[in-house]
């Protein structure tokens, strides 16, 4: 049995919960037969996947969901051996380039170039074109998203594209022009509880008291995947789901917290050394370096007197950036703590000092 | 405020009534001077005849005392009770005073030494002379060619190379040691090298003596094995030493044809002469190198059953080569010797060619070369052929010209950077100096700064308490750690796709210099508490991308079932996974094996992502927290079961598969990416 997330998920356009007509155009646009390039973007857990997953029965019915995947080797020039996992229906495929790396664009062009040289061969096939879904493109680094501009014109005649995407603003413009701008938002509170509420149909009982429901759901964040395992987690744990329930956090968010907490406690070299091995610690159990700046900021600002605040998201911001510039993520957290710490303190003797006078 | 001197270069160096007036005193410099730094005030010493040693004894005459000395010197000072002087009274002691010509104790040591120098020259000139003579003889007396040179075209290194053991200097020991061995030889090949002996060396049929360059190794080889009655066979990097030639060559009994027929001595193939009694020296072992393959091997073969003395010498004793032989040689490290040692042979050589060297001028030279007496004897003939005397700038210069560019490693780099001299105000050093200090590891000096630059007493404080000092030290922190930001950006642009490499000097000055500017200072390899540490980042970055693919292997095989990415893999599913695959086992044991795997097949698991799930943990659901609860029994009972059945599996390795990876073409030349879309 898996999870609640997995076992109830939509499989057709019609199930789905939300987003009604955005349901609709894409029902109309598969029903169309002329099907464009199309973006979906939005934040995880809204059900990009999801409708993408919908979209493709809609235009090709039932056999998009018979799906295997294929481990495909290629040999880069300098000899290293890269795995490249397809996952693939008769109709469409799916490729992630991002575990590449560097290598993204030459492995796309070959793999683009295999599908668009053959031909679709099932005769009942609904369409003649084949649907290639990249994953994670807003990883896609900038010499593979100016290789795909030209394929995407080039093989229009028997293949599309459907990039998945959290946000648009790592993409390049001609690529955005190229494609069918979808937006998945992330699902509201009410539609949250609608899902979860079905989903305990499902399962078969009945939610006594709503408000922990609500209260999952505002935890979550609008992110439903996050809702519905949190939900299925508490249920297993309490069983009754009734009363007052404290939602635990994941692993790596109470730990961003301690980091957090370590910040506002103390602002010594030795403090920093201490932080530095826990930041270390959550980058390397591979939680992504914005996850963490962001958690620990969100966490900063909670403690901390409200004139701080805004200077505090403004660095974190500025790190931010320069995170995503430079190679190496710690050196940028670590000027972040630095700064967080000196501004904390300059704060804290202001007001200490200004007392005694 | 910064340490150090209020003004440098502010008092001129006075007029020295003598300008040997220092002669006999030796000193101690602690602490910084205002207006020299500390190199110059000791290389003044130096001029003046002085002796500069750095930890003061009872026999020390002065101790410098500038800001902030020492404590550990102040407390010598006390217990040995000894005179102290100020950079005033240091400069007063130069301009004043008169070495005491007269007194005896001083005088006789003088002249004793004077004459111990003539001495020595009159014997070189004496053998010299004996040589001549003799060469002369055997030309008259053959009419042969000889291929001796004469002695006046002869570079200083040849013609004084000593000859005799008291004439080498230094490692006067293992020079014994070696003497021994070669006398024992004989009676050692006789018990079949089964006594030890006096030095234990007796078993061993071969040397190996290691060593810096230019200190007389082969020099010490040559003249013991003469000295023993050996005749030496020198096999050096000029000849070819692999395998095969190693045992043919070697081979000293094959008399040659060629040696026959010039109707002299026999000499073996390699053109030796053959005598009853010959000793191998294998010369700069270590530069065996590619085109020498096996010559090691082959050499240590030979060593094990030669019946003549083997020495073999070489430069580095760790070098990864040379293990066999170590394990199979008697080991005589060399050291280079003391500038003491190696002052007067120099001095009786420097008179004897007419040149005028003071002393102090000889350690210098010495000092800069690093005791290669070779170096010093090439640098000052260099210097005959223009000049007949040296001075102590002169001898300064020439030292700095010859120096040997040694490559620092990153922990030296960053204990200079960090450490309390580099920024003091007396520091000389340039900026272009600095960067020098980068360039020495451009790779591995930024990431050192990063691990260390936190683990210092910042100087620029230390004249502040309080909250003042708390907040600057986080100011300068926060500059410091900005500054190795900025430096990660220009990395990236270094080693980004256009390889700016013009720009590493930029990068030198944003990630080592600037951050060391704010925060040098003691503590970190200078006595504090935190010693210098190697970067964390690099073992942590392989953690990490090992865990990365891990966890992409994991995403891979689960994608059948979760739509979602390796990111919230990470962030969701895994902490939601966690109490149906990993709790089970912790609370239930062997028993809830069957269910933990039932949901692993659920979602295409196999029992290595088990594992992984169980390393990405953090917190309380960190690997070793999680692993101590469940029992060894648990964990192989849950190994046993799921080896013992069939699973689904997602898909197939393609290396199991026994697919051929496709080749990809070269990257070629990047899209432009201004085109118009």
């Amino acid at each position: 049995m898996s999870l609640w997330v997995d076992c109830y998920r939509p499989k057709s356009l019609d199930e789905l919960h939300y987003h009604e007509s955005l349901s609709a155009r894409l029902r109309s646009l598969a029903a169309s037969g002329d099907f464009p390039h199309m973006l979906f973007y939005g934040p995880s857990g809204a059900g990009k996947k999801t409708r993408i997953a919908c979209t493709l029965k809609e235009l090709f019915g039932k056999g998009v969901e018979k799906l295997k995947i294929d481990q495909r080797v290629f040999l880069t020039p300098s000899r290293r051996k890269l795995d490249v996992n397809v996952v693939q229906s008769n109709f469409h495929l799916e490729i992630t380039p991002s575990e590449v790396g560097n290598y993204d664009r030459v492995v796309i062009q070959e793999l683009l170039k295999e599908i668009a040289q053959t031909q679709q061969v099932d005769i009942n096939a609904r369409h003649r074109f084949k649907v290639v879904v990249i994953n994670e493109a807003d990883s896609l680094t900038r010499d593979a998203q100016a290789a795909l501009r030209r394929t995407m014109e080039k093989y229009m005649s028997n293949m599309r594209i459907i990039l998945c995407a959290n946000s648009t603003s790592k993409l390049i413009a001609p690529i955005k022009s190229r494609c069918l701008l979808v937006r998945v938002a992330a699902p509201t509170e009410e539609e949250m509880v609608t899902v979860m509420k079905h989903v305990a149909s499902r399962q078969n009982f009945r939610i006594e008291d709503e408000s922990v429901v609500c209260e999952i759901a505002r935890d979550a964040e609008g992110n439903l995947r996050k809702a519905l395992l949190v939900f299925e987690a508490l249920k297993m744990q309490t069983g009754s789901l009734n009363g007052p329930i404290t939602i635990a956090k994941p692993d790596w968010e109470t730990y961003c917290i301690k980091v957090g907490d370590m910040i506002t406690q103390e602002q010594s070299p030795q403090r920093v050394m201490d932080v530095r091995t826990k930041l270390y610690e959550l980058l390397s159990h591979c939680i992504p370096p914005t996850v963490i700046l962001k958690t620990i900021a969100a966490r900063v600002v909670e403690k901390v007197d409200e004139s701080l605040k805004a200077d505090i998201m403004h660095w974190a911001a500025v790190y931010e950036v320069r995170m995503r510039v430079g190679n190496k993520k710690i050196f940028h957290l670590e000027a972040w703590v630095v700064k967080v710490m000196s501004i904390y303190k300059h704060f804290f003797y202001g007001i200490d000092m200004g007392s005694f006078e | 405020m910064a340490a150090g001197p209020s003004a440098p270069g502010s008092k001129p160096v006075p007029a020295a009534k003598d300008s040997n007036c220092l002669a006999g005193l030796s000193f101690v410099f602690t602490g910084e001077l205002s207006a020299f730094s500390r190199e110059e005030a000791t290389d003044l010493a130096k001029r003046f005849g002085g002796r500069v040693v750095s930890q003061p004894s009872s026999r020390t005459d002065y101790v410098v005392l500038g800001a902030d000395a020492g404590p550990s010197k102040l407390a010598a000072i006390k217990k040995n009770n000894l005179k102290t002087l100020d950079e005033d009274g240091f400069l007063n002691l130069i301009a004043t005073r008169v070495p005491d010509y007269t007194d005896d104790k001083l005088k006789k040591k003088i002249e004793k030494e004077q004459d111990a120098i003539r001495a020595a020259a009159n014997e070189l000139e004496r053998r010299e002379k004996e040589i001549e003579k003799k060469v002369k003889g055997k030309e008259k007396g053959k009419d042969q060619i000889s291929n001796t040179v004469p002695l006046g075209s002869q570079l200083w290194v040849d013609r004084y190379s000593p000859h005799t053991l008291k004439e080498v200097c230094g490692n006067k020991g293992q020079i014994e040691k070696l003497q021994q061995w070669l006398n024992d030889w004989p009676s050692s090949l006789k018990s079949g090298f089964k006594k030890p002996g006096k030095n234990a060396m007796n078993t061993s049929r071969a040397v190996l003596i290691t060593g810096p360059p230019g200190i007389g190794k082969t020099t010490a080889a040559h003249l013991c094995a003469k000295l023993a009655g050996f005749t030496p066979i020198e096999l050096n990097a000029s000849d070819a030493r692999s395998k095969r030639l190693v045992e043919n060559s070697t081979n000293v009994s094959n008399t040659s044809l060629d040696g026959w027929m010039h109707g002299t001595e026999a000499t073996n193939a390699a053109g030796v002469k053959i005598t009853d009694k010959s000793c191998l020296i294998m010369d700069e072992v270590d530069g065996m190198s590619a085109g020498d393959r096996g010559g090691v091997v082959a050499l240590v073969a030979l060593i094990r059953k030669t019946k003549i003395p083997i020495i073999c010498i070489a430069n580095d004793r760790g070098a990864q080569k040379l293990k066999p032989l170590i394990a199979n040689a008697f080991n005589l490290p060399f050291r280079r010797p003391e500038a003491a040692a190696i002052r007067s042979r120099l001095l009786t050589i420097a008179f004897k060619e007419k040149m005028k060297v003071p002393a102090n001028v000889i350690d210098q030279l010495v000092m800069g070369a690093q005791s290669d007496i070779r170096q010093v004897l090439n640098m000052l003939s260099t210097w005959k052929l223009s000049n007949n005397a040296i001075d102590f700038d002169q001898g300064k210069d020439l030292s700095k010209m010859n120096e040997k560019y040694t490559v620092l490693t990153p922990f030296d780099v960053t204990y200079k950077m960090l450490g309390p001299y580099m920024f003091s105000a007396t520091a000389r050093e340039t900026l272009g100096d600095k960067m020098e200090l980068y360039f020495h590891d451009p790779s591995f000096v930024p990431l050192f700064m990063q691990e260390n630059y936190l683990k210092t007493q910042p100087s620029r404080i230390k004249n502040d308490a309080g909250p003042e000092k708390t907040l600057k030290h986080l100011e300068l922190m926060d500059k410091a750690a900005s500054s190795l930001s900025d430096g990660d950006l220009v990395d990236a642009l270094i080693h980004g796709p256009e390889q700016h490499w013009s720009l590493m000097p930029l990068h030198a000055v944003c990630s080592t210099i600037r951050p060391a500017s704010f925060l040098y200072g003691s503590g970190g390899g200078y006595g504090g508490q935190n010693p210098m540490s190697f970067p964390a980042w690099l073992g942590q970055n392989s953690k990490q991308s090992k865990l990365n693919r891990e966890l992409m292997d994991m995403q891979a095989r689960m994608r059948l079932k979760v739509s979602s990415d390796r990111h919230e893999l990470r962030q969701s599913y895994i902490p939601a996974l966690f109490p149906y695959v990993v709790k089970p086992l912790m609370d239930e044991g062997v028993s809830a094996v069957g269910t933990v795997i039932t949901r692993m097949d659920d979602y295409f698991l196999n029992r290595d992502d088990w594992d992984t799930l169980v390393e990405l943990g953090l917190d309380e659901y960190k690997d070793e927290v999680v692993l101590k609860k469940i029992t060894p029994a648990t964990k192989t009972g849950l190994t046993r079961k799921y080896n013992a059945a069939d699973h689904p599996i997602a898909f197939h390795k393609a290396t199991d598969l026994g697919k051929v990876p496709k080749k990809l073409a070269a990257q070629g030349p990047a899209p432009d990416l201004e085109e118009a879309p």
